[in-house]
């Protein structure tokens, strides 16, 4: 029969692939992207989003990064909020990757200041020393086309106003991929819900006397790992303020690392744990009464 | 049981039926020389 | 029986080019390893992992695998057809569009046009392209098969028809898109949708592209090279209907864990496990087929790259199915242990099914026997060698970071920082980026051995037979 019959056996092949086709690649349309998966507070990308969205996929970012948010605890607890399918609505198409070589990023909107995305996206390695993200200072001398935006607003079917439109004459590419960095998984308000309280009285388990030297440069590496690529090796401070003489009691300080200042760009960092705080916090003081870090 | 997943089942067990006859059809004992027969012509010259 | 006049020329030309755009995949694959340990090698904007990681992908699937399918199949249909091409004048052209595809998707790649989709990256003018080229190629095999002389298929030639309807079926609905200009343009897909359809094509253009072809070329080449059948032609079929059924459902298993709905990634996973089957059928028939040849292990180098080759593909096939359960992909996935994986099948399997069948069409198409058999042993050995340290570096990489992304203090905060687990990789991409340098020795070696074979002359045995029609 089909083994004499090239043309029978060709149909019948395709009936047997088409099964499994039909099942969990044309069926979930009924299902994926409808109502039920509808967050109201997901919005379209603005065309300067998009703009950045495009470069994204220009320079293939997502050979890299990664955009979503597993729910596991190591996961969630280093990135944010596990990624939900309604928040992807707008992505034409998904960015989602498949591979880490540098970290996810279906969170990092909101969770730096526009100055960090900016001198990280310059020069990486000024920032993390160890990086090896390649330098994308070049995307500042790229304009941006805002006849093309709207065609591709228009494409899209996205919603703009011509001040949107208008604002991209002077903008860049840098601006444009900025701009979506902190749109990024930033729609829901994920990170109110997921902020933790400090409750009863914070004390210091660490004494006043200086550290030893074996302690000193662990709570010192602990600092260059999170802290000094805002705030400077030596504290001296850089897209964030200088951190000697700034002379915060230590709950307050603890306070400031755990919870971060939203509005100030500082992020929080209640991942550390407190005992880790409690060093960082220790740490500054030291540099702070010893003048050497 | 609702209706969706009785339908998945007499899909899963079609399906198994379908292979069933496949194996059944391939290695019936009337098939054995003409099925193998491929095989053996592949080591004609050519 | 008279022998028909076969088209050879046409067969060579395909496999010169796919070797030239194998070479480039491999030296761009090496440049990119380099780039992975030290950021000062991209050169923006045209030379940056980004941009060239694509390029190195698509050279070589497309360049590399889909060329010397090209040949192979163009090949083995007239063989086991008995009867020449359909039309010799539609293969030159295909030929001439390879190229011209192949060129154009390194360019428009580096020039950064690039629709994400993994192994899909071209932007839609390109992408016709492709779509005209594998229609042209289609059509041609088809027909050649609707005037054979042999009345029942071989095994090989149903694998070749299955990939034919599969890619083209994949490749058209994942490229759907609406043109913004003529190099941008957005999926008609959104999102959760975009990821689900791109992993259906993404997972079965491994295996309409890079199992079925090789399978059919293993299952050709095989018994050509021993001189003995195959163990089993119909469990061989039964192989064929399992594989091409089984492989549609798994496309979800790159998508575990993610907002896929949870029943697409459960059929994912189970068929995932199911494909050990068949997939192990095509093992156990060659390794049964060599039944008391085993010996020719030593004797045959030829034999040498099958069996490697389609060990692998069984190891490839056990190792993929375990990365495929939830448990398992929570830790292993988006780390480096996943590339380890890709290669163990594009440069075990698939390169060395590919080089077996080079090795053995030299007589047969280019006139002359192998130039030096220990050279080809060479090749063998440190293509071998490059690409064992290539995958061993990367799984053993991931199973270290994802412990390190993993690891918890007893506070419930996370131990490392993602620079430190990234730091710690530094070590085995330096091993990775010397697999793939011992592994591009492997193909210099080759091209040289091709080189003096194709330059010492014709055997006078085999002009005479040329002479003849008969090879």
């Amino acid at each position: 029969m089909w083994e004499k019959k090239p043309i029978l056996l060709m149909l019948l092949a395709t009936a047997t692939i088409l099964v499994g086709t039909i099942v969990t690649m044309v069926l979930p349309f009924l299902w994926v992207n409808t109502e039920a998966d509808r967050i109201a507070e997901v919005v379209p990308y603005t065309p300067l989003q998009q703009e950045g969205r495009d470069v994204y996929m220009r320079e293939g970012c997502n050979n890299c990064h990664t955009q979503t948010v597993r729910p596991l605890v190591a996961e969630v607890l280093r990135y944010g909020d596990y990624s939900k399918s309604g928040e992807f609505v707008f992505d034409r198409p998904f960015l989602w990757g498949s591979k880490r070589t540098g970290p996810d990023l279906a969170r990092v909107g909101g969770k730096y200041p526009d100055a960090w995305h900016y001198q990280h996206m310059d020069s990486a390695r000024s920032m993390v020393p160890k990086s090896n993200m390649p330098d994308y200072v070049w995307l500042r001398d790229n304009p941006l086309d805002p006849e093309m935006s709207r065609r591709k607003m228009a494409v899209l079917g996205f919603p703009y106003t011509q001040e949107q439109m208008a604002a991209l004459e002077d903008k860049n590419e840098m601006d444009a991929i900025v701009a979506y960095m902190q749109k990024l998984g930033s729609d829901i308000p994920w990170r109110q819900s997921a902020r933790t309280e400090v409750v009863g009285e914070l004390t210091n388990p660490y004494s006043d006397n200086d550290a030893d030297e074996q302690t000193l440069a662990a709570w010192r590496q602990l600092f260059l790992n999170n802290c000094s690529a805002c705030h400077g090796n030596n504290l001296e401070g850089g897209i964030g303020p200088e951190l000697v003489g700034a002379n915060y009691d230590d709950s307050t300080l603890f306070q400031i690392i755990y919870d971060g200042i939203p509005a100030g760009g500082m992020p929080d960092y209640a991942s550390l744990g407190p005992d880790r705080i409690w060093q960082l916090v220790n740490y500054i003081k030291q540099v702070d009464r010893s003048g050497e870090p | 049981m609702d209706l969706a997943s009785l339908l998945y089942l007499l899909v899963t067990f079609g399906l198994f039926v379908v292979f069933a006859l496949i194996v059944f059809r391939t290695y019936r004992r009337k098939n054995r020389t003409k099925g193998e027969a491929p095989k053996y012509r592949m080591l004609d010259d050519d | 029986m008279e022998k028909p006049k076969y088209h050879t020329d046409i067969v060579r030309s395909f496999i010169n080019w796919s070797i030239l755009w194998g070479v480039v995949a491999v030296v761009v694959g090496v440049i990119a390893s380099l780039q992975m340990v030290n950021a000062d090698l991209n050169y923006p904007p045209y030379f940056t992992f980004g941009r060239l990681r694509p390029l190195h992908t698509n050279a070589g699937i497309y360049g590399w695998g889909i060329g010397t399918i090209f040949a192979m199949f163009l090949y083995i249909v007239q063989r086991l057809c008995k009867t020449p091409l359909w039309s010799l004048g539609l293969a030159k052209f295909q030929l001439w569009l390879f190229n011209a595809t192949i060129i154009a998707a390194a360019v428009t790649l580096l020039l950064g046009f690039n629709t994400t989709h993994e192994y899909h990256e071209l932007e839609w003018p390109v992408d016709i392209m492709v779509v005209v080229l594998w229609v042209a190629f289609s059509v041609n095999i088809i027909m050649t098969i609707m005037k054979r002389k042999e009345e029942q298929m071989y095994i090989s030639l149903w694998y070749m028809m299955a990939a034919i309807i599969g890619i083209a079926i994949l490749y058209i609905i994942n490229g759907l898109t609406v043109p913004v200009s003529a190099f941008k343009s957005y999926s008609i897909f959104a999102g959760t949708n975009s990821a689900n359809v791109q992993w259906w094509f993404g997972h079965n253009a491994v295996a309409m592209a890079l199992t079925a072809p090789p399978l059919a070329m293993f299952y050709y080449f095989l018994p050509k090279s021993t001189g003995v059948p195959i163990y089993s032609h119909r469990l061989s079929i039964i192989a064929f209907w399992s594989l091409i059924f089984m492989y549609l459902w798994t496309g979800a298993h790159h998508l575990l864990w993610t907002p896929v709905p949870d029943w697409i990634q459960t059929l994912a996973m189970a068929f995932s496990i199911m494909l050990i089957a068949p997939s192990w059928g095509s093992v156990i028939n060659g390794y049964l087929s060599m039944n008391g040849q085993w010996h020719q292990m030593r004797d045959n180098y030829l034999v040498k790259f099958l069996i490697l080759g389609i060990t692998f593909y069984g190891l490839q096939t056990l190792q993929g199915p375990m990365q495929a359960i939830r448990t398992f992909s929570a830790f292993i996935h988006f780390t480096d242990w996943i590339p380890g994986h890709i290669h163990m099948g594009t440069m075990g399997w698939v390169s060395m099914i590919s080089f077996a069948g080079i090795y053995y069409l030299l007589p047969r198409v280019y006139g002359r026997e192998v130039y030096s058999i220990p050279l080809a042993n060479l090749h063998f050995w440190l293509i071998l060698v490059g690409q064992l340290i290539w995958s061993v570096s990367m799984w053993v990489a991931g199973v270290v970071q994802a412990g390190m992304w993993n690891a918890m203090n007893a506070d419930g905060s996370l131990t490392y920082t993602f620079m430190e687990t990234m730091v710690e990789m530094y070590p085995y991409w330096w091993a990775r980026a010397g697999g793939g340098l011992i592994y591009l020795l492997g193909i210099l070696v080759f091209i040289y051995n091709m080189y003096m074979t194709v330059n010492k002359g014709e055997d006078p045995s085999l002009a005479l037979l040329k002479a003849e029609g008969r090879v």
